[in-house]
């Protein structure tokens, strides 16, 4: 008999805690420890800020579920990590303590045979002094309940705008080191359709701002794409969107703090300028949990499990862009050091990011991180809980399947405005993820048929069927498994 | 604000009739692209 403990229940955790189960014998136990009681679908958060989804849309309890499927379900966070035990304990485990009323603060050492970490990242809002959701005019939506409060804060500014008032809305990231771009720009999109059906678009002026260097990088490099009959570049198409709309842009832009109404940043020509705002809605930098890591003396050995995020079979070598390859990225997920222990989603640490990395003239880091959709977070959960059920079926360690982000692709589709025949959405694929300048060395590390752009009411279609495909799959209703990640 | 988008090319965008047809092919092409499998990048097996 094996035990599988799932670290999280979000995209990745619940992907792999659901096929683990499909997969596995009933002998064989799997576990989850996430200290959220929901699931939520975080893509569709974008639609709960700005009042067109309520969130009970977006999230279901995983209590229930888990018990009807088998899967025993401990709502707790993860603190620390055992993987030799400790004194006491033979086997590896996680210290983990519950949050629930009834358990608050108790703690239990959670012991299995394979462990995936699949804690996503902690939205590291302390990073930027003053952002915090709800605060000084800014939001956030990258949990249900910040977009909740994102949509109270905007409806508050547009009735306001009814009466009269010009209002300055600020949309983009709120750290040098953000990533998650395609988010705001989902979210800016919507806003300005939004304040349109309320007929109040000419009393706002809208900004993105972004520590992009171009627009429409993305945190991956920008990207060469198939626009109907052209082809195009990812900056282009954005600034026709952006242009279209009337949305001004400032880029380059390291937001390092902000007080009520007033976004201060660094600009990478080494400015320190400012911003003022009505309402504002910037993504926090993303880091890891800080979890430590203990051997069976309890010495700290966090540095054999943490780099930041979890440390898998990455090529984490410090070299410079001109030397970046696909090969660095990893394709097992799995720890290096305890190799029952892997991290699919955000929380593994990539190896470098994928964007040039930037520096301001006064030495400041302005550029996006690497970003981790929920499709390449559900494929590596996947590949991962595979290779444990083929470990387990076959007596001995398989690592059969493999997906690097270099050699995968990925499907954003970004709501560009809600409605069924008012919507729009610009629907951007790409392959692979990971620009591999190898092999795609004229098309910007990608293959452009492979990599295509379109813009339109099919597009806000697509959105809201994977919004409806992805819950179904996720409440396991029947032949979920059929829907691929 | 500058016009980007043409009103030709936004008919376009937003006809239901042109946008079902486009909302087929890109799911069929988007389910090919991802589901169209994945691996390593350091060795062919
Ligand atoms: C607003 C927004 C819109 C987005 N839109 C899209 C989109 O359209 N398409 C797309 O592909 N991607 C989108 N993404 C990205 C996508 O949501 C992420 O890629 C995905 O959620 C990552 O999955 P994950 O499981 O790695 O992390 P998460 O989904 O963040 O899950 C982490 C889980 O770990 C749990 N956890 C945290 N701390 C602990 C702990 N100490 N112990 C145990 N458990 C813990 C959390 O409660 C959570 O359940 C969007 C993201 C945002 C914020």
């Amino acid at each position: 008999m094996s035990k599988i403990v799932i670290l999280g229940a979000g995209i990745s955790g619940h992907v792999a805690a659901s096929h683990l189960r499909r997969k596995l014998a009933k002998k064989h136990q799997v576990v989850v420890v996430s200290p959220n009681s929901n699931y939520q679908w975080i893509p569709s958060n974008i639609w709960v800020g700005i009042g067109k989804m309520k969130s009970e849309k977006i999230r279901f309890p995983l209590a229930p579920l888990y018990k009807k499927k088998g899967i025993e379900f401990k709502q707790a966070k993860a603190i620390s990590f055992f993987p030799e035990g400790d004194k006491t304990e033979q086997k590896p485990y996680v210290l983990a303590e519950y949050v629930t009323e009834e358990n608050k603060g108790k703690q239990e050492k959670v012991t299995y045979d394979y462990l995936i970490n699949a804690t996503g990242p902690k939205l590291n809002f302390e990073a930027t002094e003053g952002l915090t959701p709800g605060k000084n005019k800014t939001y956030s939506v990258c949990t249900y309940t910040h977009a909740d409060y994102a949509w109270e804060g905007l409806n508050t500014l547009i009735q306001e705008m009814k009466q009269g008032k010009k209002a300055k809305i600020l949309i983009g990231t709120g750290h040098a080191k953000s990533t998650c771009q395609g988010a705001a720009f989902e979210y800016i999109l919507n806003v300005e359709q939004e304040l349109h059906k309320h007929h109040v678009r000419d009393m706002a002026e809208i900004t993105w701002i972004a520590n992009e260097h171009q627009l429409g990088d993305f945190g991956m490099d920008g990207m060469l794409l198939s626009y109907g009959s052209m082809t195009m570049k990812s900056n282009e198409m954005v600034e026709m969107i952006f242009e279209d709309r009337d949305i001004k842009w400032i880029i380059g832009a390291g937001v390092n703090k902000i007080e009520d109404g007033l976004a201060y940043y660094e600009t990478l020509g080494g400015e320190y300028k400012t911003e003022t705002y009505d309402f504002a809605m910037l993504i926090p930098a993303f880091a890891g949990h800080g979890f430590k890591a203990f051997d069976k003396n309890e010495n700290d050995i966090t540095e054999k499990l943490f780099k930041g995020f979890m440390i898998v079979d990455a090529d984490y070598t410090p070299k410079p862009y001109e030397e970046w390859s696909v090969k660095d990225w990893p394709e097992t997920y799995q720890n290096p050091n305890y190799k029952n222990i892997f991290a699919p989603g955000i929380a593994f640490a990539p190896p470098h990011a994928i964007s040039k990395p930037r520096k301001s003239k006064n030495g400041t880091d302005i550029s996006p991180s690497p970003p981790r959709t929920g499709m390449p977070s559900g494929i590596t959960a996947k590949l991962v809980a595979d290779n444990i059920i083929d470990s387990i079926k076959n007596g001995k360690d398989s690592l059969h399947h493999k997906g690097s982000l270099g050699n995968m692709g990925a499907a954003c589709i970004a709501s560009a405005g809600y409605g069924m025949m008012t919507g729009s959405g610009v629907s951007i694929t790409t392959y692979p993820i990971v620009p591999d300048y190898e092999k795609y060395p004229k098309t910007q590390g990608r293959k452009l048929g492979k990599t295509f752009g379109e813009i339109g009411l099919a597009g806000h279609w697509l959105k809201l069927a994977l919004h409806h495909a992805f819950i179904y799959k996720a409440k396991m209703r029947p032949f979920w498994w059929l829907i691929p990640e | 604000m500058t016009q980007r988008i043409s009103k030709y090319q936004r008919f376009k965008m937003m006809n239901p009739i042109i946008q079902f047809f486009k909302f087929i092919y890109l799911s069929i092409k988007i389910m090919i692209i991802v589901a169209g499998g994945h691996g390593g990048t350091r060795k062919v097996d």
